[in-house]
């Protein structure tokens, strides 16, 4: 088909052949922004995503200033009943208070170095241990007891030993504990 | 307009049997008798052709248009939300740190049990004819031993009772298993029964001491 031929051709058919020209660019253009649509989406999906992440985070956070604020002040109240391994004369002088206060007789206080077993939690505190033996009448022991216990230090007693004279009950009771206190080295 | 080529076409198709009379049609001048042309129905497909594909493209491109919209709006979204949020995870992380403190101080408190209120609840609970002796707290539990007062017979009596009577207490409900120990013997020193029991801590190993 010779050039002439073809714009006769063209001039003869001027719809079917503008429409299939048409057809040809529309074709191409849907071929080409075809990729588009689904990338747009999965763009849309990570943006929706992150954007849901940020309003749950904020969604979450209505109360977290004032938690956070009373844990710490939590925190700085714990900060004050720990004590310090390395601190030999303050911890020594607890117990001493102690006795002052209940009326024992510290027969033995020793304070001992705690090997920990590994662990894979990494702690902030570690537990001091403590050999202490205490004379006293029942409410006399009872009261160091109960103020060890529930007192300044957080305290856990590990073993304890209590006895007393059984042919003489009126005998002053021996209260021997081997206990820890939370503290740091 | 009937083209040229498909009169001459039209032409050749006549009869190539011998008529039984001389055929005089004049193709050339014989009317055009069809009613629709052919280039009615390609131009027809043609612009349907070119019509849904132009449907097409406008659909998928308003479609595109769309998400880019709904890109564009959420990212505003994230940079209006952003910087609240990060400052929302940097609390939250102190608090978390802060968190692990305190429970790492109340799993310490909690790992063992309050010796004071046990041996307060032993000695409210404890009957009039029998009295402690030794308390021993280890890491399994409590070993008691106590002297009973009265004849063996007797006083047999009342250590079992007491060994009912102290494993009904609800309070010490940390225990989970109370025995005696050994067989109640007379102590010769203070005549009086010696009786042990071992009340063994829940969850603790088992076995005594």
């Amino acid at each position: 088909m010779t050039n002439d031929e073809l714009f006769t051709f063209i001039k003869k058919n001027p719809i079917s052949v503008g429409c299939g020209v048409l057809s040809l660019f529309l074709a191409a253009g849907v071929y080409l922004r075809s990729a588009e649509i689904p990338e747009a989406e999965d763009i849309l999906l990570q943006k929706t995503a992150m954007a849901e992440r940020y309003a749950l985070n904020i969604k979450n956070s209505v109360q977290l200033m004032e938690q956070a604020d009373a844990m710490a002040a939590a925190n700085k109240e714990l900060d004050t009943r720990i004590i310090r391994a390395s601190q030999l004369g303050s911890n020594t002088q607890y117990f001493y208070k102690l006795q002052s206060d209940t009326g024992v007789k510290l027969i033995d206080f020793r304070q001992a170095t705690v090997v920990l077993p590994p662990t894979k939690a990494k702690t902030t505190y570690s537990p001091v241990a403590f050999n202490v033996a205490v004379q006293g009448t029942l409410p006399q022991v009872m009261n160091f007891l109960r103020q060890l216990e529930s007192g300044t230090h957080y305290c856990r007693v590990l073993t304890a030993n209590c006895s007393g004279n059984a042919s003489a009950r009126n005998q002053p009771l021996t209260l021997s504990l081997n206990l820890e206190m939370l503290g740091l080295p | 307009m009937l083209s040229r080529l498909k009169r001459k076409g039209e032409a050749s198709v006549a009869p190539s049997v011998p008529a039984w009379h001389p055929n005089f049609r004049n193709y050339e001048k014989l009317p055009d008798i069809k009613a629709v042309r052919t280039a009615f129905f390609v131009n027809g497909v043609a612009i349907l052709l070119a019509i849904s594909l132009t449907i097409y493209f406008g659909f998928t491109e308003w479609e595109l248009r769309n998400i880019n919209h709904q890109t564009a709006a959420i990212q505003g979204e994230i940079e209006r939300d952003k910087k609240t949020s990060e400052q929302a995870i940097t609390l939250f992380k102190t608090f978390q740190a802060d968190e692990a403190r305190v429970l790492e101080v109340d799993t310490f408190i909690k790992s063992k049990p309050t010796i004071s209120v046990i041996i307060s609840r032993l000695g409210e609970t404890l009957p009039a004819n029998i009295a402690v002796d030794n308390l021993d707290f280890r890491e399994t539990g409590l070993t008691m031993r106590l002297s009973v007062r009265g004849t063996p017979d007797v006083a047999s009596g009342y250590a079992t009772k007491y060994l009912e009577q102290l494993r009904s207490d609800s309070q010490l409900a940390l225990f989970d298993d109370f025995t005696f120990t050994s067989t109640p013997s007379p102590n010769p020193t203070t005549g009086r029964m010696a009786v042990e029991f071992f009340l063994h801590l829940k969850g603790a190993p088992a076995g005594r001491k």
